[in-house]
Parts: C-alpha cells; structure tokens; sequence
C-alpha cells in the first residue's frame, strides 16, 4: 500500500525515538566497587599522625602554634569519674526539655543494647556537683529502666555510671560544650558513609537483625544487579559510569523504582555516570503509570532512550536543557524565576515524547502539568519536529 | 548553530570550550593571550550536543585536566597534544551518536570573514 504524506511525515518525526546502540566499554566500577566487600584493612594512630603532619592545612596551623609560643593547658583535658547517677544535676536553660518519646523510643527491648550507651558529658562546679551538660536522655533512660527493675534489683540512684567532666562553674562552657557535642563544628557522616555502614552490617558482620539495615542492602544489591553503584560524592570514583551520589532520593524509591531505572540506565546509558533526575523521573513514571493502570511497555522505555540520546546525548544534559526550560517557562507565567520543581524531570521529557509523535499511552496527570513547558526547550531542538 | 572547539595555547597547550560565536571567542583568547590563538578543531552542531559532549570531556578526562592550585580549568595537562584530544572527542561523537561535524580546522578570527 502506498505511504500517504501524512504517513510519511510521522514516519519521519518518530527518527528522534529511535535509539542507537552506544558501544559497551568495561566498567571498572564492577571490580572496585567498595561496598562489594571492605578493605578489611586496619591502620594505627602513628599512621593517621603521619597522614595528618603531611598536609599543608595542618603545618600552616602548627606554625601558627608555634609563632604565637602558646602551649594549650593539660590541666584543661576532661577527666573521668563514676558518679552515682541519683548525683546528677541537669541545667534545663543548657539542655533540651526531656524528649519522653525518643527516650521510649531507645529503650524498647530489642533495639536497645546498654553497650552503646555514652559517657554522660558533665562539669563539676566548685561546690562538688556534677552538672550534666550532655546526655540527659542517656541517663534517663539508664536510671528508668534500672528503676523499673528490668536489669534486677539495682538501686539507681546510688548505681555509677561513668562521666566525662570539666572543673568549672563557667556555664558559657556548659552551653558551648552542649553546641559541640550536638553537632556544632562536628564533621558530620555523609550519606554515603551511613549507607556504607547499613551495608557491610550486612555484608561484612553478617549481621540481620536490623530490618531498615537490611532494606537499604536490598536496594543497593538490585542496583548493583544493573552495574549502578552509590559513591561518596565529589569522590573520584564519581567519572566511572553507572555510578551515583544522590542517596538520599535512591534510598526513598522502592526496589521496583530502582530495579527498572537502573535496569534502564544500564541497557542505554551505561557509559555515563547517572545523574540524579534518572530516580526522580522513574519514581514519577512508576507511580503515576501505576495509578492510571497503564504499563511503562519496553517501546515507551526504548523510546525515550532514544529521544534523550538525540536530542540530548545522555541525562544529564536532558537534565539542564529542562532545568533551562522550566526557568523560562516560570519566568514567561509567573514573572520572575521559581525554585526548581523535581517533577518538571518527567513532565518534560513525556511531554516532548508527545512532540516528538511518541505512540504510547500516558497518564494525563503527568501530561497536564506546566503543560507548556515544552515550548521553552531550546528553538534548534523543537524544530527537529517542525 | 552551535559550536564545540579545541584550543591551542600560545604555549602550546590543548583546551577545549564551547560558544555560541566563534569569532567572537576566538578573538578573546587572542586578546588575553597577546597574539592570535588557533582553534585547531571545531565542531558544530545542535547547542545541547556541544554542551553534553564538553561535560563528557571534563568528567572521562578529569585525570587529565590541568590544575591552578585548586582551580580545575579548561585545559588538559602538557603531555596531552590536540591529536589526543580530537581523537577523544570524535570517537566519543561517533560512538554516542552525537548531531556534531567538524566544520573548521586550524580556524582564527584574522581568517574568518564573517
């Protein structure tokens, strides 16, 4: 039957869908991977003092020492005592009012586990009594459960209990020790690392008996399946392909979620790193498919492959050509420039799908959403469709 | 049209860029510079393209870029020559598909009249 214009000029429109194979290159990250396995490697103070006097930060700062000829005062090193925990003071205008629900929270049988119970943080005045600066929550949880006799017949207020404590009645130290300890000034554990920890729980200790612990291994497992990778950011493992840093939006999809993006990624893109907008756009496909009752088929999936890879080469570019669109759409509704919308990822890319005379069925409830937005990518790709 | 180029240093050293004008470019690197400055390769083609394919150069090639202090700029280290680097760039080009051609070669502003 002969082709009609009408047919024809369809034909020629669906070119932008249609993907090319990219050749596979080996991905180093498949053998490094660190949370494959931990480096089982053990180093000593002596090599992290090494490690440290290296550096230029820690020189400019010992000659800082050294030019001012100060010596800093051992006498101010915090001691130790064991104080009978019925001793203790709390200043409620240095620490928080008691949180009821985190201390039952801690202490339900099970998770709670006395070996990871801290030093309280404490100053001893001059009149001999010791102020607790840090860990009231620890020391209520400690004397309640002892008071309710779930560790036998132990008298709480004369039980000791190990302290950390300053000689000073100077409460700016209570209140600035309190900042400290609560995170002021502290480095912080990244993502990454807290999700490294879940993991070799898992792996290395073998140890189960954490059910969020256990999730998180799952999640990273199914995109390990598809050669995807969480790295530290600004890591240098970052130029390998497949690898992510976003944790924090992987860790809030579900296995599906992660199992059909990385799975995606790995069959079209699997020479690029993956960039975030990869989770927000399948968190958004899934849902709203799923809600609609329609199925995300292998051609809708190929096809905005290859939609990407024609007009965009890969996601990250997609990624700021939206971004730029939807900061000109915003400004072209609204008047000025809006905070950026995670949701504009999907909406933009289904919408030029349309565009682009994409064929497969799609939830209306994506479809209507900065329902012009597409006339804000860049004029030399939209008229690839003209 | 857009545009992805390879710069040669008075010095000698290879970079790389992308630019809306070329002219325009090309003569604010010769200006900078104190002489006229060589695009040895440059490539045109849809402006997303150029854009994905210098993102791509800066992060498989980070191991060869050249550092100011801690200033990460847009050159590659002395041992890397513009074979090297048009090599690299072409074949990532062919072999993701990208929508760019080389258009120019050994171009600068006094050659360009436009």
């Amino acid at each position: 039957m002969p082709a009609t214009a009408a047919s024809m000029v369809a034909q020629a429109m669906t070119q932008e869908l249609i993907y090319q194979t990219v050749p596979r290159k080996p991905n180093p990250m498949v053998n490094i991977n660190p949370l494959k396995r931990g480096s089982g490697k053990t180093v000593t103070l002596a090599d992290r003092v090494i490690e440290l006097e290296k550096t230029a930060a820690w020189k400019k700062n010992i000659k800082q020492w050294q030019e001012e000829q100060t010596l800093f005062d051992m006498n101010r090193l915090p001691k130790v005592a064991r104080v009978p925990l019925g001793d203790l003071l709390i200043d409620e205008d240095v620490q928080r009012p008691l949180d009821e629900k985190h201390c039952a929270k801690i202490a339900k049988p099970g998770p709670f586990d006395p070996a990871l119970l801290q030093t309280l943080q404490c100053i001893k005045r001059s009149d001999g009594k010791f102020v607790s600066t840090d860990g009231q929550h620890t020391g209520a949880v400690l004397s309640a459960l002892l008071n309710a006799g779930v560790a036998g017949n132990i008298n709480w207020k004369t039980f000791l209990f190990n302290v950390q404590y300053i000689e000073t009645d100077d409460l700016a130290f209570a209140r600035r020790a309190f900042s400290v300890l609560n995170g002021k000034g502290k480095k912080r554990q990244s993502a990454y690392q807290l999700l490294r920890n879940d993991v070799y729980i898992i792996r290395i200790d073998g140890n189960t008996s954490d059910e969020e612990e256990v999730i998180i291994e799952k999640k990273v497992s199914i995109a390990e399946s598809n050669e995807c990778f969480p790295v530290e950011e600004d890591s240098p493992l970052c130029k390998y392909p497949s690898t992510f840093t976003n944790i924090a939006t992987f860790k809030t999809m579900t296995n599906e979620e992660i199992d059909l993006s990385t799975k995606w990624h790995n069959k079209y893109f699997h020479r690029d790193p993956i960039h975030v907008s990869l989770f927000f756009i399948f968190k958004d496909l899934c849902r709203d498919f799923n809600s609609a009752k329609l199925p995300i088929t292998e051609k809708l999936l190929e096809e905005l492959a290859g939609l990407i890879q024609n007009l965009f080469v890969d996601l990250s570019q997609y990624s700021s050509s939206a971004k730029e669109a939807y900061n000109r759409w915003h400004k072209n509704r609204y008047g000025y420039l809006g905070s950026w919308n995670d949701d504009a990822y999907a909406c933009g890319l289904l919408h030029l799908y349309k565009k682009f005379k994409g064929q497969e069925k799609l939830p209306l409830t994506l479809l209507d959403r900065f329902d012009d937005l597409i006339n804000f990518f860049d004029e030399d790709l939209l008229n690839l469709a003209a | 049209m857009y545009h992805l180029y390879l710069v040669k240093g008075i010095g000698g050293r290879i970079g790389f860029g992308i630019a809306t004008n070329i002219k325009d470019r090309n003569k604010h690197y010769s200006s900078h510079s104190g002489d006229i400055v060589t695009f040895p390769v440059i490539y045109g083609g849809l402006r997303s393209h150029a854009k994905a394919i210098e993102k791509t150069i800066k992060n498989e090639l980070s191991d060869h870029i050249w550092y100011v202090d801690d200033w990460k700029t847009e050159w590659l280290d002395k041992k890397y020559d513009e074979t090297f680097l048009e090599n690299f760039v072409s074949k990532t080009i062919e072999e993701k598909h990208c929508k760019l051609k080389i258009i120019h070669r050994n171009y600068n502003f006094t050659l360009d009249n436009s």
